[in-house]
């Protein structure tokens, strides 16, 4: 006899008097979001604050920064995207959106989905939620998705934050380039989340699915600036996302860069869920 | 092994209330006969070149409890976690409700509750907000039999499990295994942190969930328990199958432990004779010892003298259980 025709062999037992569809994605999802309120406040709220300080002070120093910047070497200035920041928007740029507020925010890219899965797994939350009707792929995606909002919900804060502080201090921010800056981070640090997803997928555990997606993300600022400062070695630049991230907050949104990077994110986090779903469950 | 069509087309008639849950039970015992709900063959889980669990062979039948019985380490909880999937098997088969325990897992969870051993979930989390996820998960618009769990448990469904006891804890654990009346329960060391009175109720549970129809698996350290409530047990050892019985058979064929108390002289050659006699101690005219198989010999021996006293105990499981064990080891 087929599994299949014992299958329809047994009863169901189980009173479903208010039965629904199952939605494991949404319900995980809505618990995700609501763990993880306090610390989207945190991340918003701290980089939003030291990007609202940023654009708060450029008014005060718009004028010294031209002579300032007299002293700086080229390459220096070449290698920290340092023009003439002679807009709030160039000066954002250099100070944050160019490297503080994309690491910062992937690394929350990154807690966020360590947190879901392979923290949860190393602390034996897993076989109790895996032993109800829940994929090992609903749960990957569950998390990809859970940390997709909460990053648009820091970067929300800190285009809020940022954007109240030029307007009360009269830096003259263009609001459309300040979204499009905030969001061009979104695909950026989601590669990073994705990243973690794929780690978690070696069965690594936490420390070390936290450390070597932070170690990559570091790796590739290092390599981006290594190439913009020493032109023999400007090539390896290919191989960092920063060179593909532009700089979206003076320039606007490259939409080709923006699709490559989202679409790069997604396949990240289905290799992660392949990986996951091919190996065992610590418990 | 049984026809498909002997059971119409599956889907579970509502049972709403509690009257229609007991009708429902009825109609099971009456549309169907004995199956494997569980059914290994083969099972074997190494890590590496670190052993598992090897060739587990065995059948759990619908409506039974059935005990799954093991020193530390010796592979229960590698057998229940493969059976959820959550390990994948390196040989052999497990098939629950007859389905295929990986390929078919997701339908198979949708039909099981399971209280794994240490149950743990975040700690910030209330059991109303984990029952609350898991029925959205199962696809329950409430938290079904979950308040009348709690009430019968004791338990409080309102505070975050970090404040709640390790005892507190494990009943929400059980909560979160039975709210969705599941047919299949897997249950690894349920008891443990529960106190009397609670361990009492959950064995008056289990019971009820037997005549319900629902399959119990039960791997425990608690062998009074197990002797309580389980109509069968295996017994693993070093990830190997050592004895599969019902508790009955595994007692009655248990050496008994006799013990004659004599009135005069001993006759201690004449019983250490005897066929089943073994571990044969005297002392004062005070005659103990383990007796295997037919009684009559002994009772026959006895009967040729004065007796002052004469006592005749069963071994308990974890008697048995230690037996099993030394034997194993020797």
């Amino acid at each position: 006899m087929s599994a299949r025709s014992l299958h329809v062999a047994v009863p169901r037992t189980a009173a479903k008097s208010s039965a629904r569809r199952p939605q494991p994605v949404r319900s995980l999802v809505a618990r995700g979001l609501a763990d993880r309120w306090r610390s989207v406040l945190a991340w918003g709220i701290g980089g939003g604050l030291m990007c609202a300080f940023t654009a708060g002070v450029y008014p005060s120093i718009q004028d010294s920064l031209g002579q300032a910047l007299e002293g700086y070497p080229e390459g220096l200035k070449e290698a920290f995207s340092i023009g003439e920041l002679s807009s709030v928007e160039e000066y954002l740029s250099a100070e944050a959106f160019g490297w503080i507020v994309p690491i910062a925010v992937s690394f929350f890219a990154i807690r966020s989905a360590v947190r879901s899965i392979a923290a949860a797994e190393e602390a034996g939350h897993l076989d109790a939620l895996m032993s109800a009707p829940v994929s090992r792929r609903e749960l990957v995606g569950a998390t990809f998705i859970t940390t997709a909002i909460s990053t648009v919900g820091v970067l929300a804060l800190v285009a809020l934050l940022t954007g109240t502080s030029a307007a009360v201090f009269g830096a003259g921010l263009s609001t459309g380039l300040l979204l499009a800056g905030t969001a061009n981070v979104w695909p950026f640090a989601m590669v990073f989340g994705a990243l973690a997803l794929v780690v978690t997928g070696l069965r690594p555990g936490p420390g070390v699915t936290t450390g070597v997606s932070g170690a990559v993300l570091v790796a590739m600022y290092v390599i981006d600036l290594v190439g913009k400062l020493a032109d023999p070695v400007e090539f390896l630049r290919h191989l960092s996302l920063f060179k593909y991230y532009g700089m979206a907050i003076r320039d606007g949104i490259d939409p080709l860069a923006f699709a490559g990077i989202t679409l790069g994110a997604l396949l990240l986090a289905a290799l992660g869920a392949w990986l996951f779903d091919r190996r065992d469950l610590d418990g | 092994m049984v026809c498909a069509e002997n059971y119409g087309s599956g889907s579970a008639p509502h049972a709403d209330g509690p009257g229609q849950r007991r009708s429902y039970g009825l109609l099971m015992q009456k549309r169907l006969t004995p199956m494997a709900v569980i059914e290994t063959r083969a099972l074997s889980k190494r890590y590496g070149s670190h052993r598992g669990i090897e060739d587990i062979s065995l059948q759990v039948e619908r409506a039974e409890v059935f005990g799954f019985l093991g020193p530390n380490g010796a592979g229960k909880t590698t057998m229940i976690r493969t059976l959820l999937d959550l390990l994948h098997p390196t040989g052999g088969q497990a098939l629950i409700f007859g389905l295929d325990a990986h390929r078919d897992s997701l339908e198979i969870r949708s039909r099981l509750g399971n209280l794994p051993g240490s149950y743990a979930t975040d700690a910030h989390l209330t059991g109303r907000q984990i029952l609350n996820l898991l029925a959205g998960v199962r696809g329950l618009a409430d938290l079904g039999r979950a308040e009348e769990l709690a009430q019968r448990f004791r338990a409080d469904l309102d505070r975050p499990l970090a404040h709640l006891s390790r005892g507190n804890r494990q009943k929400i654990g059980l909560i979160q295994a039975l709210f969705h009346r599941p047919e299949l329960l897997l249950l690894d060391e349920p008891t443990t942190g529960l106190d009397p009175l609670m361990q009492e109720e959950f064995m008056r549970l289990v019971a009820e969930e037997r005549e319900r129809g629902v399959t119990v698996f039960v791997s425990s350290h608690e062998l009074n328990e197990v002797e309580r409530i389980c109509s069968r047990v295996a017994i693993i050892g070093d990830g190997r199958l050592i004895a599969v019985e019902a508790v009955a058979d595994l007692l009655g064929r248990a050496s008994r432990n006799v013990t004659l108390q004599f009135d005069g002289p001993a006759a201690t050659d004449e019983l250490s004779k005897l066929d089943g006699v073994h571990d044969l101690e005297e002392r004062d005219g005070r005659v103990a010892f383990k007796l295997t198989g037919d009684v009559n010999p002994m009772l026959t021996v006895a009967a040729r003298h004065r007796l002052r006293d004469f006592q005749v105990t069963r071994p308990s499981l974890e008697e048995v259980f230690l037996t099993y064990y030394s034997q194993d080891a020797a």
